[in-house]
């Protein structure tokens, strides 16, 4: 699903992206169009609140496109690993 | 075609931004020559605007988002950076303080400190401020420097903040033989001395920032922010400046603690000069010359001579060192978003938004006036003063963000 909040300033990006992500089908994303710089952090904020990860991408002049997919618990593990093997490597003086 | 027209129509109006940022630059320069014929205070605080706007545009440093999203969505984030500026700040100011007052007991304040008289008028100016700037979706400081990004909804928000200034320098009457006239500015050090004045905000604010993590931690979430990209080693010296140049111009912008922080440093450059940051007392006096026009404007104001803050002016000469600190705010965040490929004119596509900005706008400038300053000059300058009226300020921000946001979820 994608929404076009563009022309809106906080706290309008992030309120639309709640609502967005709450009626938003099973396993579908949300792709969030903004041109309000910050809502790059408000609308992950509201996306970290249930259960999505992130991405942000330039489109334009002042303009974005923030991605936000479910974080399945695979990917959680997966960046659990990673976080110890480059601990681990920190720790070997790597 | 009909597919190629609408992709043309979504086209954002794009101007040749490296010629344009070159320009800008240059301009700023030009102008800061020019300024020193004008005084070194003009020059300097012309100077400072344009930090001043730089930092806020790079860092989306939003003072209206940090007591908003406070309410709205227990986010913490942009409150703990300020409050980290904060004590950058207080530390700055306190031994500067304590230079220019070396016996605070007796009774003497500090002179540019931004101590504030405590009373009626700094919660009510609290509430309509805070009410205000969650409307008009920026305090006053944040509409300048959206104005520099292309924001018309900030141009129209600022026509509001004139409009209820300009109230306020018609009501201050009122207001001054009914409240101000009897308050004293509550200068910490006069009372605790100055090391247990600084011992005591630091506290304050520490124990503000913890209170914040645990407001946070009650709305669960996931912990994280993707992976960062990794940045490639720099080989060369080419490369080197370009890294250094994306760190500043690229990438999302600044994490919001070096803005809180660059901040306060600037805060202290400024008081370490003249007097700390401060916005509106230049804007009353534009808004003042408007209703001029209509042969409304009014004299000289009783008592605001008396302290020193972002007090409502009356008049004054059009080239002064606030004039280029307000100008300067808007010009730097407009040069730091065209650098950064950011500045874009923008507006709402939706008509109620715009009486929505005027009615914030005027309640927020009312406000200003009545607590002589804003979430910079009343608050961010204020607390660091080690004054007690920065911290009624904020308490009434709050209550006046929450009620804002009650308002604005039914305006959704």
């Amino acid at each position: 699903m994608q929404i076009d909040v563009r022309g809106e300033m906080c706290p309008y990006p992030a309120m639309k992206a709640r609502a967005a992500l709450q009626r938003l089908p099973a396993g579908e994303g949300l792709e969030v169009l903004t041109d309000h710089a910050p809502a790059l952090s408000t609308v992950p904020w509201e996306g970290a609140k249930q259960g999505f990860t992130f991405s942000i991408e330039v489109v334009g002049p002042g303009e974005w496109r923030i991605r936000l997919e479910r974080a399945s618990t695979a990917d959680d593990a997966s960046q659990v690993a990673h976080e110890i093997a480059r601990r681990a490597a920190e720790l070997s003086g790597e | 075609m009909e597919a190629r027209l609408q992709a043309l129509r979504r086209t954002p109006l794009s101007l040749p931004l490296p010629w344009l940022g070159a320009a800008a630059v240059a301009l700023a320069l030009v102008l800061l020559l020019l300024a020193t014929r004008a005084g070194l205070d003009v020059a300097a605080y012309w100077a400072i605007g344009l930090a001043f706007g730089v930092i806020l545009q790079r860092s989306r440093l939003c003072f209206a988002g940090a007591f908003r999203d406070l309410v709205l969505s227990n986010d913490g984030r942009l409150m703990r950076a300020i409050i980290a500026g904060l004590v950058v700040a207080t530390l700055g100011f306190s031994l500067l303080m304590a230079r220019f007052v070396p016996d605070p007991s007796f009774g003497s304040l500090p002179p540019g400190a931004h101590v504030l008289p405590v009373g009626f008028s700094t919660i009510v100016g609290g509430v309509l401020f805070g009410i205000g700037m969650v409307l008009a979706g920026g305090c006053i400081s944040g509409t300048l420097w959206r104005m520099g990004e292309g924001y018309l909804n900030s141009w129209v928000a600022m026509l509001g903040i004139l409009v209820g200034l300009s109230a306020a320098a018609h009501t201050w009457g009122w207001w001054w033989q009914n409240d101000i006239q009897y308050r004293s500015a509550v200068w910490l050090p006069a009372r605790l001395g100055h090391g247990g004045a600084v011992a005591l905000v630091v506290a304050a604010l520490a124990g503000s920032y913890l209170a914040i993590l645990w407001w946070e931690t009650r709305s669960p979430r996931l912990a994280s922010a993707p992976p960062r990209k990794v940045t490639p080693p720099a080989l060369g010296v080419r490369a080197q400046l370009r890294q250094g140049w994306n760190a500043v111009f690229g990438g999302n912008g600044w994490p919001y603690l070096v803005g809180g922080v660059a901040l306060a440093v600037l805060n202290l450059f400024s008081y370490a000069f003249q007097h700390p940051l401060g916005v509106t007392g230049e804007l009353s006096t534009w808004a003042n010359r408007g209703t001029g026009l209509f042969g409304a404007s009014v004299g000289p104001l009783i008592g605001t001579d008396r302290f020193s803050g972002c007090n409502l002016v009356a008049g004054g000469s059009w080239l002064t060192a606030s004039t280029t600190l307000d100008a300067g705010l808007v010009f730097g965040a407009f040069t730091a978003a065209v650098l950064a490929r950011e500045f874009k004119l923008r507006w709402s596509r939706r008509k109620s938004r715009y009486p929505q900005l005027l009615v914030g706008g005027s309640l927020m400038g009312y406000g200003a006036g009545l607590a002589l300053g804003c979430t910079i000059g009343a608050f961010f300058s204020s607390v660091p003063s080690l004054a007690l009226s920065g911290w009624v300020f904020a308490m009434g921000l709050l209550g006046g963000a929450f009620v804002g946001v009650q308002i604005i979820r039914r305006l959704a």
